[in-house]
């Protein structure tokens, strides 16, 4: 116990020392001198060459290091990258829905646009189905027309034919009198029915 | 401690202070060595309990929709396992967590070098431990998983007969001093920067004190402190930079030196 405390106080002693020689720098007598630089381990200078202080600031580094490099590689570095590959995957989960959501917004539209076609195409069948049937029955409807206005033609040309076949034949009793009468009055004489008819028929050729 | 009229001392800050002294013993590599918890055992733990501190938080509650510090953790831990992923490739993800707890522990150290009194790996120590560290991890991987085959790093493919003695001459070096620049690099960087910035901040103090004689000094004291205090904020934010940066660039060689024994014979 004694022990330790005698090289205690040397340690302080000596340290001390070296540092006021340090201070004094060039005022220092040539015994602290000596001292400082066996405190110094014979290398003067600097500090850091002070190779009394090498072992216990490499150890405690060593030890502090090899703690440190525990806590970074089994609980630091795995709790980071657990939150990295997590943000990867929703990351990608969410690219993946969202190119789902493109892919059933575009199957969708082209739905639509099939839809679309279709009602345009029945639409144009539907009118054109009915443009021909409207054509169709317009023209039976005038064919009907045609028919009856001929049919109708047709009587009144035959009601004319007869009314002038018969008017012919009138005239042609007119044209027998009306002879008898001006050979009667040219000729006083009565001329042959018979005669006349065959005259008058002559002339009608 | 520090009188603004005494001389420049921008070593000071790189002193080791006992706080709690346990004595000295006698150790086979080290020689004697003072055992005692330091300033700089000190600013190790306050880097330490920050990093914990942090990813507690970045991952207590994590959401797949990042909050802020959440993001901000996020994209520490995304930027070095991209990192991992571009240079390792796919077996990257197995030495992420290695090359994730060398980058946020230097950084926690660098940055809070320029926030406490004391910078971490501004210590030999500490910056030669992580190259040491660095490099013993490529070896043990390198051993695993190639054996005797790991040698063939040394023997560039494609290289003339002839050339062959020097080359690998050449190459077993640089491997070798892998540590030595890993170590220095990070270490002259923070050395470099804090005794700029020291140097720099007492210009400050003493031209003030300067101008603070009045009459002609106050005229060539006012516009110097003035001037040197500009570069002590100038520096600082470049110091920010170069703290990110080195700890950024010790993860990429350790990933560059990882790659070279996993993926040895087919990445050459």
């Amino acid at each position: 116990m004694a022990d330790t405390d005698n090289a205690t106080a040397a340690g302080t002693v000596e340290s001390a020392a070296a540092r006021s020689a340090l201070h004094i720098g060039q005022g220092a007598t040539p015994e602290t001198t000596t001292a400082t630089r066996e405190a110094q381990g014979g290398a003067g200078g600097l500090p850091q060459f002070q190779f009394q202080h090498w072992a216990g600031q490499i150890g405690y580094l060593l030890v502090l290091f090899f703690i440190l490099y525990l806590l970074m590689s089994r609980v630091f570095a795995p709790r980071i990258r657990r939150v990295f590959d997590e943000r990867s995957r929703t990351i990608e989960e969410a690219l993946a829905a969202a190119r789902k959501v493109q892919a059933e917004a575009s199957a969708q539209a082209e739905e639509a646009r099939k839809a679309l076609a279709d009602a345009r195409a029945r639409a144009q069948r539907t009118a054109a189905e009915a443009k021909a049937r409207a054509e169709a029955e317009a023209k039976a409807r005038n064919a009907q027309l045609e028919a009856e206005l001929n049919a109708r033609l047709a009587e009144a040309e035959a009601r004319i034919r007869a009314s002038r076949d018969s008017a012919m034949a009138n005239v042609a009793a007119i044209a027998g009198d009306i002879a008898e009468a001006i050979v009667d009055k040219l000729t006083g004489l009565a001329a042959p029915r018979e005669a006349v008819d065959q005259a008058v028929a002559k002339l009608q050729g | 401690m520090a009188e603004p009229s005494g001389p420049i001392q921008p070593i000071h800050q790189f002193e080791i202070t006992k706080l709690v002294d346990f004595g000295r013993v006698n150790l086979p590599v080290f020689g004697p060595t003072d055992l005692a918890f330091t300033n700089s055992h000190l600013a190790m733990t306050i880097a330490f309990l920050l990093i914990v501190l942090f990813m507690t938080a970045v991952t207590a509650n994590m959401k797949v929709v990042p909050g802020r510090l959440q993001a901000a953790g996020e994209s520490l831990f995304g930027m070095i396992d991209g990192l991992a992923e571009s240079i390792i490739g796919h077996e990257g993800r197995r030495y992420f967590p290695f090359v994730f707890t060398v980058f946020s522990f230097i950084l926690a150290m660098n940055l809070l070098g320029l926030l406490l009194t004391f910078t971490v790996t501004s210590q030999l120590a500490i910056t030669a431990a992580f190259g040491v560290l660095t490099i013993l991890l490529v070896l043990v991987v390198g051993f695993a998983r190639n054996g005797l085959g790991f040698f063939k790093l040394f023997v560039p493919s494609g290289v003339p007969i002839v050339l062959l003695p020097v080359i690998v001459l050449i190459e077993f070096v640089s491997f070798l001093l892998r540590p030595i620049t890993l170590a220095l690099r990070l270490f002259g960087n923070m050395l470099g920067g804090h005794v700029a910035l020291s140097v720099f901040a007492s210009f400050v103090v003493a031209l003030g004190v300067y101008a603070g004689h009045g009459g002609a000094s106050l005229l060539v004291g006012a516009p110097g402190a003035a001037l040197s205090m500009v570069m002590v904020v100038a520096l600082t934010a470049l110091e920010v930079l170069v703290a990110f940066l080195q700890a950024f660039v010790f993860a990429v060689l350790t990933c560059i030196y990882l790659n070279d024994v996993v993926n040895l014979g087919h990445g050459h």
